[in-house]
């Protein structure tokens, strides 16, 4: 298989690659790669905007790979190759993100011992996690997740809790936001998440009561 | 060729699964820079790129034979260098290996001659 390659492979040509592989021929991993590598990566990136291009490249790079090195991975008779290596990229991706995620976490709880006025800015996120943003995005409906409460329920909150309302509302997930709007900001991380989940915990059972969903 | 394919080849020089490694070794040995190894081998940077991401040809004399063919054949290279490549980048390989091997050779023939002296009689020699 020598052809330019120039655009997305037929059926019958992915095959023919994948068998190339399987059949260890040396030269397979290059026509992978060069079929696929810029569409993966640019699928990556246009999936997951928020995410540094640098990182899409990487888990696409990791999803050629895996196929390079263990082609019986893929069965052909259940999907497309590029199905195949879109959901796999982006399981890779997911999980640097991950191993990014515990490295900034044990920084942080580094910084914490060290810094431990200031640890408040650098306490972990986890509505931020670039890993979560994508299991939510692929989980999540594009409807907002909190509906708004009645004026009368509304009335009886106090206006911390009003402005902690909102701020379900708009969807906002930061811990350290939360943790600012109640004045915690001067308690240890672990406390302030505490205190801010029993927060949003009364909140979503007053919605509850007053007949709002939530997920 | 695209300037991520030619990163992903570099980052597989690394992998000893990829020709990349043998190349490299190579070059290290030779001390040709990308331009030099190009040279050598008679084909463009871009060919070099796609040489990197073939699979390292098996070391087995039939297999080695046949993949070096496949190889110089698709990217037009000259297979008498790919295979000097290989195989030096092999042996450098094995050296590695040996030096790292909990003892080195030199080690080990320095710890034996400590270990075990001549006998004075000049018996119990290995």
């Amino acid at each position: 298989m020598n052809r330019a390659w120039e655009g997305p492979l037929t059926e019958q040509e992915a095959r023919d690659l994948h068998r190339r592989l399987l059949l260890d021929d040396p030269t397979a991993p290059t026509d992978l790669v060069e079929v696929y590598l810029d569409r993966l990566t640019d699928w990556l990136v246009a999936q997951n905007p928020r995410i540094d291009p640098a990182v899409c490249s990487t888990a696409a790079e990791d999803a050629l790979l895996a196929v390079i090195k263990n082609p019986a991975s893929y069965n052909p008779e259940r999907q497309r190759l590029e199905v195949y290596l879109r959901m796999s990229a982006q399981g890779d991706l997911r999980n640097l993100l991950r191993a990014e995620q515990r490295h900034s976490r044990r920084r942080a709880e580094w910084e914490a011992v060290e810094l431990s006025p200031v640890v408040g800015k650098y306490i972990w996120d986890e509505g931020g996690d670039p890993a979560l943003i994508i299991e939510r995005r692929e989980d999540e409906p594009d409807e907002p997740s909190v509906a708004p409460l009645p004026d009368s329920v509304r009335a009886g909150l106090t206006p911390q809790e009003q402005r902690v309302l909102e701020l379900m509302e708009r969807r906002e997930r930061k811990t350290a936001v939360f943790a600012e709007v109640l004045g915690l900001t001067h308690l240890p991380p672990d406390e302030q998440r505490q205190m801010v989940k029993r927060v949003k915990d009364r909140l979503i059972k007053r919605r509850e009561r007053a007949g709002g969903r939530h997920d | 060729m695209t300037r991520r394919i030619a990163a992903f080849a570099r980052r597989v020089e690394a992998d000893p699964f990829f020709l990349a490694s043998a190349l490299s070794d190579y070059a290290h040995s030779e001390e040709l820079d990308e331009q030099g190894l190009a040279l050598a081998l008679g084909c463009s940077l871009d060919t070099l790129s796609q040489l990197r991401l073939c699979r390292r040809p098996h070391p087995d004399p039939a297999s080695f034979r046949a993949d070096i063919d496949r190889i110089a054949a698709r990217f037009a290279v000259r297979a008498t260098v790919l295979a000097e490549a290989v195989r030096r980048a092999d042996a450098l390989a094995g050296l590695r290996h040996t030096a790292t091997d909990g003892r080195g050779l030199l080690m080990a023939a320095r710890d034996r001659g400590a270990e075990e002296p001549p006998s004075p009689t000049g018996e119990g020699e290995a």
